[in-house]
C-alpha cells in the first residue's frame, strides 16, 4: 500500500516543473561561470554546492508529512519574525544593510526564508478561516493576515532591503486577491493605494520650492531615494542616480538576437554592471546570450510557474491550495521585478532572479519553494 | 487559477516584448553605447610652437607652471571648507574667491568631472604651502602645464603677443570646425595679439586623443603583462615653431638708443620687407599678461596714459611732418610743372591771398631747388608746390605707395590713416577744401596722418625703385625638430612706376640732407656707410605765435621727432623710421637713433660676412676727442626749435 502511493505520487510529480528547474539551473550555473571571472572571485563552485544543498531541502521538503509541515508553521514563522529582530544585534552589515547572518564562510539571509515561512503562515490562516457565505473575506476577517503580513515587511524593510519587502508585499496582496475580498475590503485597500500614490505624487512629482514637505521621502535612505527618482525620471544623468538602470539596458540591448557570446560580454568583462553575478544576472545573460536564448529562459519561467498553477489547481486541500499560489506568487513576482528592473520597465531594487542570481539562502529558499510545490503535487488527493 | 495564469503569461509577455524592444529593436543604438563605454578618452596636448629670432636664439619658449585645478565633483564641501582653506593659503581677495567659487558652483554635467584651473602659476611658496595641505582638500591638484615663456619681456611684446583663457564665445566658435573630438578644451589658453593670435591655429598645432579601456570605476584597465591597454584615435601634432626676421641683437640696440617716453621704431629690409627690428614703447611684460595678472594690475595697465597696450608702428598714426615732403616733391615732379632744375626763393615766409605762411627758418632759404629744399627741409617750397598744384596730385602719389590705407602688416592691428583729398573735404563735414589745407598737407600737417609702418614702406619704396612692399616679420615655420613647413616670401603689395631720374633725385636730396653740411638729418650721418634720410616734426597742438623751445612746453603739447631713412643710400639694404612722441625736433631727436641702428646693423653684417670691425676715423686717429660726436651737430640746422609754421594762420 504504502509502496503503490508511492509509486502513484512520483508518477504524478510535476515533471515539467521539475524539468524547468534543472534546466534554469543548469543555465545558472552556465552565466554564473562568465558573469563572476577574474579578478573576481569564481562563485559557481558554492552555488553548485548550495544548489545541492537545495535539491536535498527541497527532496526533503517533498517527502514530509503536510500535516507536520502544518503543525510547524507557527514555529517557524516565529522563529523567522525572531531572526528578523535578532539581525539589528548580532547581524552583519553589508552594502549598507544589516541583513545577513554570519555563519563560518557562509552567510544567511533571514528574510529570504522569511517569504517561505510568510507563504505558509498565510495559507495556514486562509485555510483555517473560511470566508463564509459571502464566499470573500471582510476588512475585520482581514485585519490578521494582514498584521501576519505588515509585521515582517517591516522588519525587512527597516535592514533596510527595500526589494525583499516588496516582494513579501507582492506575494501577500497576491494571496489575499486569491483568497477573494468583499467589495468594502476592496475598496479600503483601494483608498490606501490612492492614498500611497497621493505621497509618491507629493514627494517626487509635484513642483514645490525645495526642501520638499515630504511624507515618506524624509524618512528614507539617500539610495533607495535616488532609485525611485532615477525611475520616475529616466532622463536624469547616466553616472548619478540612473546609472545602474542604464548601464543595464546598455547591456541588455547591446546584446542583440545572437549575444556577443560566453565570456565574451564587455559591459560584464570591464564591470559595467553592478551586482552582476547576483541582481543584474540576467544583464550578463541577456548580453552574453542574446534574444533568443533570453526568450528559452523565459519560456522556462513560463513552463515553472505554469506547472507551479497547475499543482494549486489540482491541490485538493485548502491550505495546499494557497501554498502553491503563494510560492508561485512569489517565485513569478521575482521574476518580474527583477527582468523589470534590468530592462528599466520598474524601478531598480534589490532582488535576485530565482534560479539565476548567486547566492545560497535564494536559491535554498526557491528551493524550499519547489520542495513545497512537488510536496502538495503529490500528495493531492491523499486527505480530501 | 486559470486568471492567474493569463495574467503571469501576460507580464511575460510584457517582459518579452520589453527585450525585443532593446535586443532587436534599438540594438544599433545600445552596441554603440555599450562600445563607447569601455574607453575614456584622455587628451594628449600638443606642444605649441615656439618662436625664435633670426639667428635661432629663443624669442618664447615653453616652461612648467604650476596650475591649481578644482575637480568639482570630487570637491567635498568645496563652497564651505575647500574654497576658504584654499582662499587663505594663497592669500585670494574676496573678489577672486568669489570668481573661483563661481568657477566651481557653475560647473554642469561631465564639466564637473574635469579639472577646472582655479589659479595658474603658483609661485614656489604658494605651491608648498598648498601641497602640504592637499590632503585636506578634496578635488585639488597642482599640475604642471607647459606655460608661454617671453624671454625677450616687455620688447616685442606687441609683436609677440601673449595668451590668456578661451572665452565660452570662443570655446564654441573654434570648436564648431572639429567635427570629432574638440579642439579646445575649457581652461585652454589661446593666443592674444600679435603672432600668438595671428598664428594661433599653426603654433597651436592639434591636441591628440588616446582611448584608453576603462572599467566602470574609471580605472584604468591593464593586459596581463600589466600595460595599460591604449589606442591612440588622433595623433597629436605638434604646433609649428616660427622663426622671425627679427635679429634680438639688433633689437636690443634699438631698445637702448631710444631713449623717448613713448614712440616706435621699425627696422625693415628695404628690399624685402622683412622686419629686422621694431619697437613700440612703452609696452607691457607679455609674462604678465598671460597668467598671474591681476585685476588691478590690468587696471594700472589700462589707465596708463601712455597706452602700453598700444601698437605705435602700425595702430596709432601722427602727422608725417617733413617726412611727407619726398611725396610732395615727386608729385611736383611728375605734374611736370617742376623740373629738377626749377627754383623758387624763400623769403622766410609765403604768400598766399592775405596769409603768410611762415617757413622753418625765418631768414628765409634764398633760391633753391627741389634737392635743396629737401636737404634743408624749406617750407616755402612745398608751399609754391601746393598752390600750383593743388591737394589732389599729392594725395594720388601718397596713395600710390600705400598711404591711406593699412599695409597687411599681419602680426598686429593698424590703422589705415589719412590721406585727404579735395573729395575728402567736399564731400564731408569738414567744410570746403580751400588751397590753404593744400599747404598745410605738403609739409605733411593738417590732415595728413600716417603711420611708422607706412613711413617704412614708402622710403623702402623711394630707396628700391617703386616696389612697395608688404611689413612681414616672419621668415618661415618649422616643424619641433627644425624642417622647413613654409618659407615666407617677399610679398609685394603694388609697383609704383616711378620716373628713374626722378627717384634718383630724391635719394639724392635724402643723401644730401644727412651727408651735406646744412642737411637737417646730419646726425644721422655714418663713415661706414651712406645713410639717406629726412627728418620731421610733426605738430601736436597749435600754440600761438609764441615760439618755445621743446624743454619749455608741457609733455603732451611737444612735436613728435621723426626720422624716416634707409642705407646704403645707392643700394639700399635697411629703412629705419624712427618717430619718438613729443620729443621736439626729428634732427635732433630722432636721427641719433637711426643712426645707431645703422651702425649696428652694418656692423652685424660685416661680422656675418667674416670682415673686421669697420674702423673708424676717430680711432684711426686714435683721438678721443672726434668728429664723430660733434659731426652731426656741426652741419644741423641752427635752429632745431619747435617752430610752429603753418598751423598757427590756419582759417
Amino acid at each position: 500500500m504504502e509502496m503503490e502511493l508511492r509509486h502513484r505520487s512520483v508518477s504524478n510529480a510535476p515533471w515539467t516543473l521539475a524539468l524547468a528547474v534543472v534546466g534554469i539551473s543548469a543555465l545558472g550555473i552556465y552565466n554564473l561561470v562568465s558573469a563572476a571571472r577574474p579578478p573576481a572571485e569564481s562563485v559557481w563552485k558554492p552555488q553548485l554546492l548550495f544548489l545541492g544543498m537545495g535539491l536535498v531541502a527541497a527532496l526533503v521538503v517533498a517527502l514530509v508529512d503536510p500535516r507536520l509541515i502544518r503543525k510547524l508553521t507557527v514555529p517557524l514563522f516565529v522563529a523567522n519574525l525572531i531572526a528578523l529582530v535578532a539581525l539589528r544585534f548580532v547581524g552583519t552589515r553589508a552594502k549598507g544593510a544589516l541583513s545577513w547572518f554570519q555563519l563560518g564562510p557562509f552567510r544567511v539571509q533571514p528574510a529570504e526564508f522569511m517569504k517561505i515561512a510568510l507563504v505558509l503562515m498565510l495559507a495556514r490562516y486562509f485555510h483555517q478561516q473560511r470566508p463564509g457565505l459571502a464566499k470573500s473575506y471582510s476588512l475585520r476577517q482581514m485585519l490578521v493576515p494582514l498584521a501576519i503580513a505588515i509585521v515582517p515587511i517591516g522588519l525587512v524593510l527597516s535592514q533596510p532591503d527595500l526589494g525583499t519587502a516588496l516582494m513579501l508585499a507582492f506575494t501577500s496582496a497576491t494571496l489575499f486577491a486569491f483568497a477573494g475580498l468583499s467589495r468594502r475590503t476592496l475598496i479600503a485597500l483601494g483608498i490606501l493605494a490612492a492614498f500611497s500614490a497621493v505621497v509618491l505624487w507629493n514627494d517626487y512629482l509635484r513642483p514645490q520650492s525645495e526642501p520638499r514637505t515630504t511624507v515618506i521621502r524624509k524618512l528614507m535612505k539617500p539610495h533607495q531615494d535616488a532609485r525611485i527618482r532615477g525611475w520616475l525620471d529616466p532622463s536624469s544623468e547616466v553616472r548619478s542616480t540612473n546609472y545602474h538602470a542604464t548601464q543595464s539596458k546598455i547591456a541588455v540591448g547591446s546584446g542583440g538576437a545572437w549575444g556577443k557570446g560566453w565570456k565574451k560580454g564587455t559591459q560584464t568583462g570591464l564591470r559595467f554592471l553592478p551586482e552582476q553575478h547576483t541582481d543584474f544576472i540576467f544583464s550578463v545573460f541577456a548580453e552574453e546570450q542574446g534574444f533568443v536564448l533570453c526568450m528559452l529562459l523565459l519560456a522556462l519561467y513560463s513552463a515553472l510557474i505554469a506547472s507551479s498553477l497547475a499543482v494549486a489547481l489540482a491541490a485538493k486541500d485548502r491550505f495546499g491550495v494557497f501554498v502553491a499560489v503563494g510560492i508561485t506568487a512569489m517565485i513569478f513576482w521575482q521574476i518580474f521585478e527583477n527582468i523589470g528592473m534590468v530592462t528599466g520597465l520598474v524601478p531598480i531594487t534589490g532582488l535576485p532572479l530565482p534560479l539565476m542570481s548567486y547566492g545560497g539562502s535564494s536559491l535554498i529558499s526557491t528551493m524550499i519553494g519547489i520542495g513545497l510545490l512537488v510536496n502538495v503535487a503529490i500528495r493531492r488527493g491523499s486527505f480530501a | 487559477m486559470l486568471i492567474l495564469g493569463v495574467i503571469s503569461l501576460a507580464v511575460f509577455a510584457v517582459l518579452a516584448g520589453q527585450l525585443y524592444r532593446l535586443m532587436i529593436v534599438r540594438y544599433d543604438h545600445y552596441l554603440g553605447l555599450s562600445s563607447e563605454n569601455q574607453f575614456k578618452y584622455v587628451r594628449i596636448r600638443a606642444h605649441r610652437g615656439l618662436v625664435y629670432d633670426s639667428r635661432g636664439s629663443l624669442l618664447v619658449a615653453a616652461r612648467p607652471s604650476l596650475d591649481l585645478m578644482i575637480t568639482p565633483a570630487f570637491c567635498v564641501a568645496c563652497a564651505t571648507e575647500v574654497l576658504p582653506k584654499l582662499g587663505k593659503l594663497l592669500e585670494w581677495d574676496p573678489e577672486q574667491g568669489a570668481k573661483v567659487e563661481q568657477l566651481v558652483t557653475s560647473a554642469k554635467g561631465t564639466q564637473r568631472y574635469q579639472p577646472l584651473v582655479a589659479q595658474v602659476d603658483l609661485t614656489q611658496d604658494q605651491f608648498d604651502m598648498v601641497a602640504a595641505s592637499l590632503y585636506r582638500l578634496p578635488g585639488v591638484e597642482i599640475d604642471p602645464v607647459p606655460h608661454r615663456e617671453y624671454r625677450s619681456g616687455a620688447s616685442l611684446a606687441h609683436i609677440l603677443g601673449y595668451m590668456n583663457e578661451i572665452s565660452s564665445a570662443e570655446f564654441l566658435r573654434f570648436n564648431q570646425e572639429s567635427d570629432e573630438r574638440p579642439a579646445y578644451a575649457i581652461g585652454d589658453y589661446v593666443g592674444r595679439r600679435g603672432l600668438e593670435r595671428a598664428f594661433e591655429p599653426e603654433l597651436r598645432g592639434r591636441d591628440g586623443w588616446v582611448r584608453e579601456v576603462v572599467n566602470a570605476r574609471g580605472e584604468v584597465v591593464r593586459d596581463e603583462d600589466g600595460e595599460i591597454i591604449r589606442q591612440t584615435e588622433v595623433q597629436a601634432v605638434a604646433g609649428e615653431s616660427l622663426v622671425l626676421s627679427i635679429d634680438s641683437r639688433l633689437q636690443a640696440v634699438a631698445e637702448s638708443a631710444f631713449t623717448a617716453d613713448a614712440g616706435a621704431i621699425v627696422a625693415m629690409e628695404s628690399k624685402t620687407g622683412f622686419i629686422r627690428a621694431i619697437l613700440s614703447r612703452p609696452s607691457f611684460d607679455p609674462n604678465e599678461m598671460t597668467g598671474r595678472v591681476s585685476a588691478h594690475r590690468l587696471r594700472v595697465i589700462n589707465e596708463d596714459p601712455l597706452h602700453p597696450m598700444l601698437f605705435r608702428p602700425g595702430a596709432q598714426h601722427y602727422h608725417a611732418g617733413s617726412t611727407f615732403k619726398v611725396v610732395s616733391g615727386l608729385a611736383a615732379l611728375e605734374s611736370g610743372l617742376f623740373t629738377p632744375e626749377s627754383q623758387v626763393y624763400c623769403p622766410g615766409g609765403y604768400q598766399m591771398g592775405n596769409r603768410w605762411w611762415r617757413c622753418d627758418l625765418e631768414s628765409g632759404h634764398g633760391s633753391l631747388t627741389l634737392r635743396q629744399a629737401i636737404k634743408v627741409s624749406c617750407d616755402v617750397y612745398f608751399y609754391r608746390v601746393a598752390d600750383v598744384l593743388g591737394l589732389d596730385p599729392v594725395a594720388r602719389v601718397a596713395r600710390a605707395f600705400g598711404l591711406g590705407e593699412t599695409t597687411n602688416f599681419r602680426l598686429a592691428a593698424e590703422v589705415p590713416g589719412v590721406i585727404p583729398d579735395r573729395s575728402y573735404y567736399d564731400g564731408g563735414v569738414r567744410g570746403r577744401y580751400s588751397k590753404g589745407l593744400a599747404l598745410n598737407a605738403v609739409i605733411g600737417q593738417g590732415d595728413i596722418n600716417v603711420t611708422p609702418l607706412q613711413m617704412a614702406v614708402l622710403y623702402s619704396a623711394i630707396a628700391n625703385g617703386g616696389t612697395v612692399l608688404v611689413p612681414q616679420a616672419v621668415l618661415r615655420s618649422e616643424t619641433p625638430s627644425g624642417e622647413v613647413i613654409h618659407e615666407f616670401s617677399p610679398e609685394v603689395a603694388r609697383k609704383v612706376e616711378i620716373d628713374e631720374r626722378f627717384r634718383a633725385l630724391l635719394v639724392s636730396a635724402l643723401k644730401a640732407a644727412v651727408n651735406e653740411p646744412g642737411g637737417t638729418g646730419g646726425a644721422a650721418r655714418l663713415e661706414e656707410v651712406v645713410v639717406a634720410g629726412k627728418t620731421g616734426t610733426a605738430q601736436v597742438a597749435k600754440l600761438g605765435a609764441v615760439r618755445l623751445r621743446a624743454s619749455q612746453m608741457k609733455y603732451w603739447l611737444r612735436d613728435h621727432a621723426w626720422f624716416a631713412s634707409f642705407a646704403p643710400a645707392d643700394d639700399p639694404d635697411l629703412t629705419v623710421i624712427v618717430l619718438a612722441e613729443h620729443s621736439g625736433f626729428g634732427g635732433l631727436n630722432a636721427a641719433p637713433v637711426a643712426a645707431k641702428i645703422f651702425r649696428a646693423y652694418f656692423e652685424m653684417k660685416r661680422a656675418d660676412n667674416g670682415l673686421p670691425p669697420f674702423v673708424h676715423r676717430a680711432s684711426r686717429e686714435s683721438a678721443p676727442a672726434s668728429t664723430e660726436s660733434s659731426a652731426p651737430l656741426e652741419h644741423d640746422d641752427p635752429p632745431p626749435d619747435a617752430t610752429l609754421s603753418g598751423t598757427q594762420d590756419l582759417p
